[in-house]
């Protein structure tokens, strides 16, 4: 087993008494896209801003490519991407003016910015100036902020959040295409849809604590209830048939409601990773 | 992956950034330039030379010889046909207007008469009535009585000068002192007496100038510091290997020689500098651009949007002006006016540009200035740095 680019230790943060996160561990290996899930408020962000060194945990320990983090970690910051929830970029500048500054602050002289704005479809609006981007538009441009020093260790806090179906399948095309190279990615999102295609694992988290750390695939199938619902017409009526899988070991529930009309449509259902969230923590995903 | 970056590196990096930021956003550069051109127009149009004379309105019916006293240096006589003219325009109920043949032209003003055409207004600060026999009594040696006509606006120095010109007129015509007795009285003047060498109002422009130029700076800086930290870009610099020292240290530099190079553009533009003052000035511009970089961090820091940050720069820089304010009305500040941090600043402005202040009197103004700038930079970097670590 390699060692892990992220490894987290019972780390802890409250703002006044309220308790941000409480006491979360894990490890996230290179190559590999570690999803976290949970409500606004849940303590994705804060626990963003732990790994990157904005904020310093009051208790646990943080471990990033080998190197602990506590605060701004120089040696780390050079080595990891960022791309924060807010769209900060210098909207006065152009896209190719962010990139080269961001370049220089990791010391890099000869940046290949046209070949990160191209991955990013932004290359015929490089030299206009951000502020008459759309948000798609900016959002693509942090994720090329992000991947400007070619990092080992992504951290995506929301990196799809109210983008285009188009713009969303761009930047996860991106993000998977980086892990595939080798970068562990930390994304965090309240889309379970978005977790659920590109996670390798999920972790749920909710009021700062994790109720469950697994693949999709496997948290599914523990707990999740499948299902088949038959449309049939009979006589000059339509009925909705909705059998439990599950139950229905032998199949003589989905057989009974196949042969009992004119079959119109078969749709099987499994259960959503929401609906997991849902019946572990009481609180929807929103 | 590139190369370890130095903390000077960084530094410029960041700099550079600044000032694109700064050269693109339209409001503050026009603002900057606009306010520049503006302040150095200011300065030219205002007069370089010191009007010092007095217009005195007298009444006599014969006045013969008295006209001879016009050429009392700092004195214009103005001739009014009768005592009660003169007593109604030094009251303020009429107006002393000359015509362009060089007569008087009396306009009342409670009639609501319109003002006369091709005439120029006479401020007429104090009147003198002589008496019909003043020349006679005053040749044989008599007492007479001469009415003096003052209002609010006459300075008590020139009541005390009409004095003595009456009893200087009274002298010549007599030929000999006449058996009056001198007033036990002596004058103090506070300060360097500038008698006959008055500063214009030009060279008292120069320091009020310099500081606009530095208030300017300093609500653009302030400006660009508040959207870095509503925008959250600050954030997005720290996710790099850029530390919260190097982003502090760049705003510094950049706000100090943002205010510096202005201040100095104006003062060349001003003709301030000579072979033994130029280093003198750029000390205290360079404290001051310091003292108002650190306000503008502190401003930044508070302000959420253009209008917050405007009222703040405003509440901020506003009694720092008050020394200014007090080099253009000199005997008008108040002590305590001393420990404004811009006192020192302002006073070395003032004194090296008119009077050819020497080092061996400017330091103890530099050097307040210097304690003042540090203290107020620590100020403004640890509000800025708390901000920024807790965004």
């Amino acid at each position: 087993m390699s060692t892990p680019a992220i490894s987290v230790s019972s780390i802890r943060y409250s703002y006044g008494k309220q308790l941000a996160v409480d006491g979360i561990s894990f490890d996230v290996s290179p190559g590999e896209i570690f999803g976290f899930l949970g409500p606004n408020g849940a303590g994705k962000s804060t626990t963003i801003k732990m790994l990157t060194g904005q904020l310093i945990p009051q208790d646990g320990s943080i471990t990033i490519l080998g190197m602990p983090v506590l605060g701004h970690n120089r040696d780390v910051h050079k080595r990891m991407g960022v791309c924060f929830e807010e769209k900060n970029l210098y909207l006065q500048m152009s896209a190719v003016e962010n990139l080269k500054f961001f370049a220089g602050l990791h010391g890099i002289k000869d940046p290949d910015i046209k070949g990160l704005l191209q991955q990013v479809d932004l290359w015929n609006r490089a030299k206009d100036r951000v502020s008459s981007y759309s948000k798609g538009m900016r959002q693509r441009l942090m994720m090329a902020r992000a991947l400007i020093n070619d990092p080992e260790v992504l951290f995506l806090d929301e990196p799809t959040d109210g983008l285009d179906p188009v713009s969303a399948k761009a930047i996860r095309d991106i993000i998977q295409k980086r892990a595939s190279q080798g970068a562990a990615v930390l994304l965090t999102t309240h889309d379970m849809n978005e977790a659920d295609k590109l996670s390798d694992r999920v972790a749920f988290i909710n009021e700062g604590k994790f109720y469950a750390i697994d693949t999709p695939e496997h948290l599914k199938l523990l707990h999740g209830k499948r299902s088949a619902t038959v449309r049939v017409k009979q006589g000059d009526e339509i009925t909705e048939l909705r059998i439990p899988l599950d139950e229905d070991v032998s199949g003589e529930g989905l057989k009974q409601a196949v042969g009992s009309g004119e079959v119109l449509t078969i749709h099987t259902e499994e259960a959503t990773l929401e609906d997991i969230f849902i019946a572990m923590t009481g609180r929807g995903l929103q | 992956m590139g190369a370890q970056v130095s903390t000077a590196g960084m530094i410029v990096t960041l700099l550079k950034k600044d000032f694109l930021a700064f050269s693109r956003d339209r409001i503050y550069s026009i603002l900057s330039l606009a306010a520049l051109i503006l302040f150095i127009v200011v300065f030219w149009i205002f007069p370089m030379t010191v009007d010092e004379s007095i217009t005195v309105g007298i009444s006599h019916h014969d006045l013969g010889m008295l006209l001879d006293a016009d050429g009392e240096e700092g004195i214009e006589l103005l001739v009014f046909p009768s005592e009660a003219l003169l007593r109604s325009v030094i009251s303020g109920d009429a107006e002393a207007w000359i015509g362009d043949d060089g007569k008087l032209i009396i306009r009342d003003v409670t009639d609501g008469e319109s003002r006369p055409s091709g005439a120029s207004k006479a401020t007429v600060l104090v009147g003198l009535s002589f008496p019909e026999q003043f020349i006679i009594s005053t040749a044989m040696g008599q007492q007479t009585t001469v009415t003096v006509y003052t209002n609010q606006d006459t300075p008590p120095e020139i009541r005390g000068a009409m004095v003595s010109f009456i009893r200087e007129i009274a002298f010549m015509l007599a030929g000999s002192p006449l058996p009056v007795t001198e007033p036990d009285a002596e004058e103090i003047v506070l300060g360097t007496d500038r008698m006959g060498d008055q500063v214009s109002m030009r060279d008292r422009m120069r320091p009020m100038l310099a500081f606009f130029v530095l208030m300017m700076e300093t609500f653009a800086l302030a400006s660009l510091i508040a959207a870095e930290i509503s925008h959250k870009t600050i954030t997005a610099i720290l996710a790099t290997p850029a530390k919260a020292s190097h982003v502090l240290t760049a705003k510094t530099l950049f706000g100090t020689m943002l205010a510096m190079g202005q201040a100095i553009i104006l003062l060349l533009a001003t003709v301030s500098f000579s072979a033994d003052n130029w280093l003198m000035l750029l000390v205290a511009v360079f404290l001051g651009a310091l003292i108002f970089t650190s306000i503008a961090m502190v401003v930044g820091s508070m302000g959420k949007d253009f209008i917050t940050t405007l009222f703040l720069s405003m509440l901020f820089t506003i009694p720092l002006a008050i020394p200014a304010f007090g080099v253009m009305f000199p005997g008008s500040t108040a002590p305590w006016v001393r420990i404004i941090p811009s006192y020192g600043i302002m006073q070395v402005l003032m004194d090296v540009t008119v009077y050819g202040m020497s080092w061996g009197d400017a330091w103890i103004y530099l050097t307040i200035a210097a304690l003042w700038a540090a203290g107020l930079s620590a100020v403004g970097l640890t509000i800025l740095k708390r901000k920024v670590v807790r965004l």
